[in-house]
């Protein structure tokens, strides 16, 4: 895959981090997952299955998945910001390390490019990241989706692709998971009124 | 009975899926439980058929198809998740009566539980007999979905938020698991390999050799790594405790007496399938790593007065602990110590958790603070809780006793003193934490200001405490029988 390109997926993964609304952060996701859609319709190259999985990807993760967290969000208005307990400086610097240790200590994977393998490697840790530094459900989600997309930017790089079972497989698993913890936010917002964890804790030993 | 394989690995799960469909459909209540008992019944007959098909091979090879590998580790955790998904759906009516708020509308709580129920079970059957480590991840992933709903069914605050805790922290140790399986796949794709079945068992492991030794460290590393999270082992087992005691009693069985063993299957069969690329040392050092750290995570939490399920979730902890020291020793005998104690932790766990629905109905506070003097109030629910203590603190003659001594044994036959002298101390601790809850909570007066109500509805109690019972002193003689089995020798030099 292009270099530059895996670069913008990576820079829009760590754009999620920093930023306040989550409005602009189901947006970033959804150009992240276009941008890795573009990427992996350019390997299909003139393979019709590969470019039929691709294209179905896309679809999912671009368009369809971002709509159901825009109505969500619609669905559940927070009544005040929910107040992050860093600063987006201190959270981009903290993920901005993850991402650079990803690049500095990760071995060779075996891909034969050493971009796309750090990139990858760094938006699993990012996602990672913004699940720990975000508290809001909804930027919890968009972790597990950023995490989603590290996954998929280096299965796409796999030398002739994964079994089409593994993409579908995994992208029906996703689409599952993101409809089940869409239900979650609901459901908490009904509750408790607001989508901040922090207001949720109280399992302790 | 080999010829009717390919079509019980198919129906096994369908009918559970079939069933799921069919309570949805259901009009009362009534007419789900029915529906809901005709499945468990016969998911579970299926399931223990192919279970037994695959005991009745003994020491001989695994039955692979095109999608599936059917061995003695099948078998075993066929016939777990069998027992434990059927009792789980026998108990769930009884749950569902008098278990007050649910997620859902009352009308449709009941056919939404069934449906995840069942799907859940079906996900479960499907782990074992899958031949394919992409596949099982897959459908790993897909228990997650419907688990936990099942974790957050009353829709109360906690529930909510071990179920919300649940969901996030699991998948996010199964996308490290999937880093794992692609760093595999980008190696089976250098040597030739893009299909699917690059990640057959069988077609990793006798590729191990061939496959580059760093990076099928790394993958090895993030796979155990990313399971860990699941089978809930320290220091990733953050949501054990929340989503084991807040989940419905059934469903609480189900997770810890079926789920985490499944999930160790795949761990282990990530062992047996990478240990020639990997080594044995390395393979041996992760899982001694994680049964130990969590067997020593799990002791100040037994030694607390905790709510009687989240006694029962650290205590889960703790066994899954030994498990992974069984198989990171590896010899026969810590091999066959494995065997029992998934079986029995299996029984002895979901009766606790059963023991937990007449104990609710006891004391309404027990949810929340450690039981007293259960045994003034309610003999019947009293010895369920007696028996399932002391079978998982491993008194004698708990088939657990057998498993843990055979499991130390295996671990000194291997040549890991030290380690096996720490594991000694921590079941020692572990023993005295729970005979401790047992007599305090169970066996122990009974608070002056709490008086005894009479006794309704405990004809199932008595019914699953004489059954699951009987199947641990069962499971004791027949754990005798196994040690130098050709079934245990086959499942200690790995099937793959």
């Amino acid at each position: 895959m292009n270099q530059a390109l895996v670069t913008v997926i990576l820079l829009l993964g760590l754009a999620v981090i920093v930023v306040r609304r989550r409005s602009v952060a189901i947006g970033l996701i959804a150009a992240q997952s276009l941008a890795l859609g573009i990427g992996a319709l350019g390997l299909a190259g003139g393979r019709s299955g590969d470019y039929l999985v691709a294209s179905l990807v896309l679809l999912t993760k671009a368009v369809v998945l971002p709509v159901l967290l825009y109505a969500l969000i619609r669905r559940t208005p927070e009544p005040r910001l929910v107040v992050a307990a860093n600063g987006p400086l201190v959270r981009l610097a903290g993920a901005g390390a993850v991402a650079l240790c990803a690049g500095l200590l990760m071995p060779p994977l075996g891909l034969g490019n050493s971009h796309t393998e750090h990139a990858a490697v760094a938006l699993v840790l990012i996602g990672i990241a913004i699940v720990v530094a975000r508290r809001p459900l909804l930027f919890q989600l968009l972790g597990l989706i950023v995490a989603e997309n590290g996954l998929a930017l280096l299965a796409v790089s796999v030398p002739g692709g994964l079994s089409y079972v593994v993409e579908i497989g995994a992208l029906f698993d996703l689409a599952m998971i993101v409809t089940v913890a869409a239900a979650f936010v609901h459901r908490i917002h009904v509750e408790l009124g607001t989508g901040d964890t922090e207001r949720l804790g109280g399992l302790r030993d | 009975m080999t010829d009717l394989v390919p079509v019980l690995v198919v129906l096994v799960p369908a009918i559970p899926v079939v069933g799921a469909g069919l309570a949805l459909l259901a009009r009362t209540a009534r007419q789900a439980d029915r529906l809901a008992m005709a499945t468990a019944v016969v998911t579970a007959v299926a399931a223990l058929f192919l279970a037994c098909t695959a005991f009745a091979r003994g020491g001989r090879a695994a039955l692979q198809g095109r999608w599936y590998l059917v061995d003695g580790a099948s078998g075993l955790l066929l016939a777990v998740i069998a027992v434990v998904g059927l009792c789980s759906a026998l108990v769930s009516p009884s749950y569902l009566r008098t278990s007050g708020r649910s997620w859902t509308t009352a009308a449709r709580s009941r056919s939404l539980y069934y449906a995840a129920l069942f799907v859940f079970w079906a996900a479960l059957l499907a782990v074992p007999v899958a031949g394919n480590l992409a596949v099982v991840w897959l459908i790993v992933e897909a228990t997650t979905a419907a688990s936990a709903l099942l974790v957050a069914f009353t829709g109360r605050r906690r529930a909510l938020d071990a179920g919300w805790k649940y969901l996030v922290l699991t998948t996010l140790g199964l996308s490290v698991a999937l880093l794992g399986i692609i760093v595999l796949a980008i190696g089976q794709a250098n040597a030739g390999h893009h299909d699917l079945h690059a990640l057959d068992w069988h077609t990793l492991r006798h590729a191990a050799h061939t496959l580059p030794k760093n990076p099928t460290l790394i993958a090895f590393v993030l796979l155990l790594a990313g399971l860990a999270a699941k089978i809930g082992w320290a220091p990733v087992h953050n949501w054990l405790p929340d989503a084991h005691s807040e989940a419905p009693a059934p469903i609480s069985a189900m997770l810890s007496a079926a789920l985490l063993p499944t999930v160790l299957l795949i761990a282990w069969r990530v062992k047996q399938t990478l240990e020639p690329s990997v080594g044995v040392a390395t393979t041996r050092a992760v899982f001694i790593a994680f049964g130990l750290t969590s067997m020593l995570v799990a002791i100040p939490f037994l030694w607390q007065p905790l709510p009687w399920k989240r006694l029962l979730a650290y205590s889960s902890l703790e066994h899954m602990g030994v498990i992974a020291l069984g198989i990171g020793f590896g010899t026969p005998l810590a091999i066959a110590g494995v065997v029992i104690h998934v079986a029995g932790h299996a029984l002895a766990k979901a009766l606790g958790f059963y023991a937990a629905l007449p104990l609710l109905r006891i004391d309404s506070d027990a949810g929340r603070r450690a039981p007293t003097g259960v045994a003034g109030e309610s003999p019947t629910t009293a010895a369920a809780m007696g028996i399932s203590l002391a079978a998982l603190a491993g008194l004698p003659p708990s088939p657990l006793f057998l498993s843990e001594l055979l499991i130390v044994l295996g671990g000194v036959a291997a040549g890991q003193v030290v380690v096996t002298a720490v594991a000694v101390l921590a079941l020692a601790l572990g023993f005295l934490g729970l005979l401790h809850a047992l007599i305090e909570g169970v066996i122990g007066e009974k608070p002056a200001h709490r008086r005894r109500r009479p006794e309704r509805g405990q004809r199932s109690t008595v019914a699953l405490t004489a059954i699951l019972g009987t199947g641990l002193l069962a499971l004791f003689a027949a754990g005798v029988l196994l040690v130098n089995s050709s079934f245990v020798e086959t499942l200690t030099r790995g099937t793959l």
